[in-house]
């Protein structure tokens, strides 16, 4: 196989799945944030099985197959009804303001390269270019999840956090083995629907889903 | 066979309480009794490892093994768990909750348990993973039992937190995995403990190094770890009771476990020095933040989880002294979690009649509820380490191990901190035990031999703060030696 196209095409998947994570970053609807998490989604989809076709592992085939139905098609659909539901309310006034919150993202991509040095090095893979790239979706996931206010938001951090440890798991070692991946997913669906069933309750208990309100608990 | 003893009770029990309808005392009694099927097994495995066995294998590449350290855990998760169903879960008819909030109780109380079994029988550190994963779901589920204010801020704080934590300690197992493919390829089984042990001092150390942080970041986020402990006193204190005490008494514990695991490999990797250094200045900075934290209380069941989060950081501390430390550190473990779950048990009790989780409104418990209080002050002195009991042995252990392996500055500090916990859990203790009871508390004890099955964490205390016959200690020896060497 062409090692070149397969390095380059590894690092484009990945620059595009940071840059969807940074474009998150300047967005205040919900709907925006559903939207950007599910073409990051579709992107990591695509970029499995480019691996498993490149790569020579098959069974990347259907771990794609499952990330697309999973993220790309079912969460963000319920990510939409309960957008619907509880009232879309606008990620107006964030921790960070968007300028800042860019700075900020530029600053975690040189973080996630000088981190990811090491790794780099020591790794022999074509697919190392996109390793530090990787390790920015995570950081730029995490930085949503601390600066917006929204427990929607809060959510679609997380998941960018979560596509991020994907991408990184994927670039690093092929996938790890599929029954490992399958528990991976099944968490992610129930750790999901456990937070979808929580916003409900903050909606319900608090009449809004602004975190910030919940400061009941002190010391 | 032994494998099936352990981990199916709990999952039968969870679909007995699944299908039972209406929810009824049978099934609460059927769990309970179900936990001392997987107690005795895992007493079973203990006995296989202290008399010199192999640790056991199960399943497809070995999916399931017990070590002397899965033993160990293993019998602290059965006995906690067992301990919270017959004590009753803190949510009877005189609680007040109906019966599909009792059902949705006993169905994920007893798969949270699964989860921890789960979790420290693994031999792969993936499952490892999902297992500590779902144990955050399960529980996560339990906290707003009933819906309050404070019970959903608190459990969207936990679920968010512990779920970001986790995810971290899966870059950590990914980046290992990584230098794992990187040297060896791909090999059967290569996510195995033995097979990632034996293969440890080959890896890259820079890769390990930072895997080994993410590991720690991510696990100790569950473990209540400082500085990234912010959600356990509000989950802890939020919680059922009964809930409080499992995830005080052994999730911290099954969180730990896993960091010492992976301490193993990094040790491996890079010598013991970079872990000891990393869980010293961890642990020593939960300890301070606790011990602070613990002056300024107001909440009695804060307070307790602020206490769990100072035994946290004394674990480490113990874990990053060197195969001493280890010792003291399973020991503490193991009696941390009898003193911490019966407390919060109590706790229970306490709210019931006092109506307050304030320590400002609770006094004079030692008359309104005599044995309630005679217990309560029981785990109170056994936590703050005061002899005869066993929290007692392991912190002298503890010190002694960490003058031993010449770190007196460490040692002194973490006992100045020891003391300032120790008198600020004994004066809020003092105010809730003697005294005036308010007015409108009706004294009497009222379900006292309901407090039966705590009499068996008092005696543990006590037995492993009087004496360690030689079987115990062969365990606990053989624990640590998985631990550190």
């Amino acid at each position: 196989m062409n090692v070149a196209l397969f390095s380059q095409l590894a690092t484009l998947g990945s620059s595009v799945a940071l840059l969807f994570g940074v474009v998150l970053l300047c967005r205040r609807s919900l709907r925006a944030y559903v939207e950007v998490f599910r073409w990051q989604s579709a992107v990591l989809a695509i970029l499995l099985a480019v691996v498993g076709a490149f790569g020579g592992v098959t069974e990347l085939y259907i771990a794609a197959a499952v990330f697309f139905v999973l993220k790309a098609l079912l969460i963000p659909r319920y990510l939409e009804r309960l957008a619907q539901r509880v009232g879309a309310e606008s990620e107006s006034q964030p921790y960070v303001n968007i300028t800042s919150s860019l700075v900020v993202a530029g600053l975690l991509v040189l973080l996630a390269y000088a981190v990811m040095r090491p790794v780099v090095l020591a790794s022999g893979l074509p697919t190392r270019g996109g390793l530090p790239l990787a390790m920015g979706v995570v950081f730029v996931g995490l930085f949503v999840l601390v600066s917006r206010k929204k427990a929607l938001s809060q959510i679609v951090g997380f998941l960018v956090l979560e596509n991020g440890v994907a991408l990184l798991a994927l670039l690093g070692t092929f996938g790890i083995p599929l029954i490992i991946e399958l528990g991976v997913f099944l968490d992610l669906l129930m750790g999901f629907l456990v937070m979808q069933v929580f916003v409900y309750q903050i909606h319900g208990t608090f009449e809004s889903i602004d975190v910030e309100q919940l400061n009941q608990l002190r010391h | 066979m032994k494998f099936l003893f352990l981990l199916s009770p709990p999952l039968l029990a969870a679909l007995l309480a699944f299908l039972a309808r209406p929810c009824h005392r049978t099934v609460r009694w059927t769990g309970a009794a179900l936990s001392l099927v997987s107690l005795g097994a895992a007493l079973a495995f203990a006995r296989v490892i202290v008399s010199g066995g192999e640790a056991p294998t199960f399943g497809p590449g070995e999916l399931l093994r017990i070590d002397g350290l899965s033993a160990l855990l293993a019998i602290c998760v059965a006995a906690v768990w067992s301990l919270a169903g017959f004590f009753g879960p803190g949510m009877g008819a005189e609680s007040g909750e109906n019966p599909a909030q009792r059902r949705r109780y006993h169905v994920f109380v007893n798969l949270f348990a699964f989860a921890m079994l789960l979790a420290v029988s693994a031999n792969n550190v993936g499952v490892l993973w999902i297992a500590l994963e779902a144990t955050t779901i399960f529980s996560a589920v339990l906290i707003p039992l009933s819906l309050t204010r404070g019970s959903v801020e608190a459990s969207w704080k936990y679920i968010l937190l512990s779920s970001v934590g986790i995810t971290l300690a899966f870059v950590g197992t990914v980046l290992a995995y990584f230098d794992f493919v990187a040297l060896s390829g791909r090999v059967e089984n290569a996510l195995n403990w033995p097979v990632l042990v034996a293969a440890a001092p080959r890896l890259h150390p820079e890769v390990m190094r930072l895997a080994f942080v993410f590991i720690v970041v991510g696990f100790g986020t569950k473990a209540g770890i400082a500085p990234m402990h912010t959600w356990l006193p509000d989950a802890h204190s939020e919680a059922p009771p009964a809930l409080s005490a499992m995830m005080s008494g052994v999730l911290l514990a099954v969180a730990l476990y896993a960091i010492a695991r992976w301490k193993v490999v990094a040790d491996a990797a890079l010598g013991p020095a970079f872990s000891g250094q990393l869980l010293l200045g961890l642990g020593l900075f939960s300890v301070a933040v606790a011990a602070f934290s613990l002056v300024i209380q107001r909440n009695y069941k804060r307070m307790l989880a602020y206490s769990s989060i100072e035994h946290t950081g004394l674990i480490c501390i113990g874990l990053g002294l060197g195969p001493a430390g280890a010792f003291a550190a399973l020991l503490h473990l193991i009696c941390h979690a009898a003193a911490k779950s019966m407390l919060f048990l109590l706790s229970g009790r306490v709210l019931h009649r006092y109506g307050t989780t304030e320590l400002g409104g609770v006094s004079g418990m030692l008359q309104v509820m005599p044995w309630t209080g005679a217990l309560f002050l029981t785990g109170v002195l056994a936590i703050v380490g005061l002899p005869p009991f066993g929290l007692f042995v392991s912190e002298f252990a503890l010190i002694r191990a960490g003058f031993a392996a010449g770190r007196p500055g460490l040692m002194g500090a973490v006992l100045a901190l020891l003391g300032v916990g120790f008198i600020a859990v004994l004066r809020h203790a003092n105010r809730m035990l003697y005294g005036a009871f308010p007015e409108g508390v009706v004294a009497g004890e009222g379900g006292r031999w309901r407090l039966a099955p705590l009499f068996v964490s008092v005696g543990v205390l006590l037995f492993l703060g009087l004496m360690l016959p030689p079987p115990i200690e062969a365990l606990f020896r053989r624990a640590a030696e998985v631990v550190a060497r």
